[in-house]
């Protein structure tokens, strides 16, 4: 059985399209990433699952429970603990009363392990928090019941970069004990470090579903860099590298071998370099085009013939 | 799981509910010195209270105004308690869900195995709390302001006029839930809520002394609950009453139907 089915889903607000046509699954025991720009659509999607938006047509299940029948979708949600995008408490209430509550409306029998990892200040008011210590307690909040489903929405936004691999290990383990995760991002670099398998939603309609390593392969690094010598852009014109621009500081996206981009910067006197994830809209602009057909992988081939052929490439190694 | 939503709420409610009980309760102590002026001039006020326009001595509830009884009807009851306490706890009732929903404060109770139904139940029931307080510390209050003026007031009138206030404030939640759940925004809700609650007030006063119009007024829930009446002439609406817990019940009920169709942005 699935643990997540969504078959057809169509989302419209008014006129206006939160999703269409949308279709996938997740499997028993895996971790899905739902990877996409802002605002195509992740939200709806995952707030049709909870069930707090109805589909305009086409269906879903969660843990083989129609999301459309409310008395149906109660029974999963005893297994599901949902992280929305923005928790939000009673800001005069503390912490601890919080979690009482929520440890009364569906159990809390791991509360004292999650609160070793994510330790909000339980006895202050939620009001005094800060919004990495909210969203510590909206994850023990979540999670204390210790759900077979995790539903997240952007669960790592509101977090600093140490709570976040903390997350990410959570993550990590709750796979291990066979649990099932979902969770959205628009950071390709997150999706990577935890991810079985990722769908890619853009403008509310899922462009690709494709393993972690395809995705890799074509993703790519922001690098930036300055040097010594007085050279143009064309410098860094190589194979791999695209829209090469720039002054004094030259900026490319780099999708090709380490070695390429190492041997062309040994020729030069590096005063600054700075290699990061390309955004994630980069990314989509480079495969997919502007107005492209985002449905197809042809547009994609089109785009970045360079990629053609890369698949397996793992630069960091710590995919799991 | 409407008990768990009931015990939160209820609870996050308390303290509030203490302020204002209290602050009601100073507020008729206010009137303790004023009432030996108003039984003096005796006569001379009664009669000009009674050539005041109808529609006035409605919306005060002016009858017997020199005794205490009327004195406290209209100066304590009639205002603060119908009137602006009623505002209060519809403007309460109509920020609670709406203002869980604008929040997102709702995500997190409705990750969990609750229905909508429940959630609006349990909000509901929650404003049952200031309600309760309310009616246990401000008649002490006002028996206290009786005796600081010299006065006695028949002890059953007094409880009566309490309990019968809890349908009338239902009432007032009602609407106030009703307008909470059917509007995205919790400011304009509450907004909704009070207008709602004065502009049937008004409605009330100003059909009263119209034969033709004057059933009308009996949309409104200060209709049906007259403190007057029950402190001055002892006269006890039980149908009034009932009235007012039927139309809670419907109130509630739309809500219930109308929050779970809705879509959660």
């Amino acid at each position: 059985m699935s643990a997540l089915a969504v078959d057809g889903l169509t989302k419209y607000y008014g006129d206006v399209r939160g999703v269409e046509d949308l279709s996938f699954s997740v499997r028993e025991g895996e971790v899905f990433g739902f990877l996409g720009p802002n605002g195509a659509g992740k939200t709806t999607t995952i707030r049709t699952l909870m069930g707090f938006l109805r589909p305009t047509s086409g269906t879903a299940t969660v843990l083989g429970r129609d999301v459309r029948d409310e008395a149906e979708l109660i029974e999963a949600k005893r297994d599901v603990g949902f992280l929305p995008a923005e928790p939000a408490f009673d800001e005069s209430v503390t912490g601890r009363r919080i979690l009482d509550y929520h440890a009364r409306l569906k159990g809390d029998d791991r509360r004292s392990e999650l609160l070793a990892s994510f330790e909000p200040p339980l006895d202050r008011p939620v009001g005094e928090y800060s919004r990495g210590n909210e969203q510590k307690l909206a994850i023990v909040a979540a999670f204390m019941h210790d759900p077979d489903l995790l539903v997240m929405d952007e669960p790592t936004s509101g977090l600093d970069p140490l709570l976040q691999d903390r997350f990410h290990g959570f993550v990590r383990g709750e796979r291990e004990a066979g649990k099932t995760a979902f969770f959205s991002s628009h950071v390709l670099s997150e999706v990577r470090k935890v991810c079985d398998r990722v769908g890619i939603l853009r403008d509310g309609r899922l462009v690709t579903l494709e393993s972690i390593g395809e995705i890799l392969s074509r993703s790519g690094k922001r690098v930036r860099v300055q040097v010594a010598e007085d050279v143009g852009p064309a410098a860094f014109e190589m194979p791999g590298a695209h829209g090469v621009s720039g002054g004094e500081v030259i900026s490319f996206t780099f999708t090709g071998e380490y070695g390429t981009l190492l041997d062309r910067l040994r020729e030069y006197t590096v005063l600054d370099l700075d290699v990061e994830e390309a955004p994630l809209e980069e990314v989509f602009a480079r495969f997919y085009g502007n107005g492209g057909d985002p449905t197809g992988r042809d547009g994609a081939d089109e785009g970045n013939p360079d990629t053609q052929g890369r698949g397996g490439t793992d630069p960091e190694g710590d995919r799991p | 799981m409407t008990r768990e939503v009931l015990r939160y709420e209820g609870r996050r409610r308390l303290k509030g509910s203490v302020y204002l009980g209290v602050g009601l309760g100073l507020f008729a102590l206010l009137f303790a010195p004023f009432y030996p002026a108003v039984k003096e001039s005796g006569e001379q006020l009664q009669e000009y209270v009674e050539n005041l326009p109808p529609a006035i001595r409605a919306a005060f509830g002016l009858d017997a105004f020199t005794t205490i009884e009327g004195f406290l009807a209209t100066e304590f009851y009639a205002f603060a308690w119908v009137l602006l306490l009623g505002v209060y706890l519809a403007y309460r009732a109509g920020g609670a869900v709406a203002g869980d929903v604008e929040s997102g404060r709702i995500d997190m109770v409705l990750s969990a195995p609750v229905s909508r139904a429940g959630v609006v139940l349990g909000t509901v029931g929650s404003l049952l709390v200031p309600i309760a307080v309310c009616n246990l510390l401000v008649p002490p209050a006002v028996y206290a302001t009786v005796l600081l003026a010299g006065e006695t007031i028949a002890v059953p009138r007094l409880l009566a006029v309490h309990a019968l206030s809890v349908p009338y404030f239902l009432a007032c939640v009602g609407i106030g839930t009703v307008l909470s759940v059917a509007v995205g925004r919790a400011s304009v809700a509450e907004r909704g809520a009070i207008a709602a609650v004065f502009g049937l007030f008004l409605v009330d006063t100003l059909t009263t002394t119209d034969p033709d119009l004057e059933p009308v007024g009996a949309v409104s829930p200060t209709r049906h609950y007259d403190p007057t009446a029950v402190l001055v002439r002892a006269e006890y609406d039980l149908v009034g009453a009932g009235v007012l817990l039927a139309g809670t019940v419907a109130l509630v009920a739309v809500a219930v139907v109308v929050f779970r169709r809705r879509d959660l942005t």
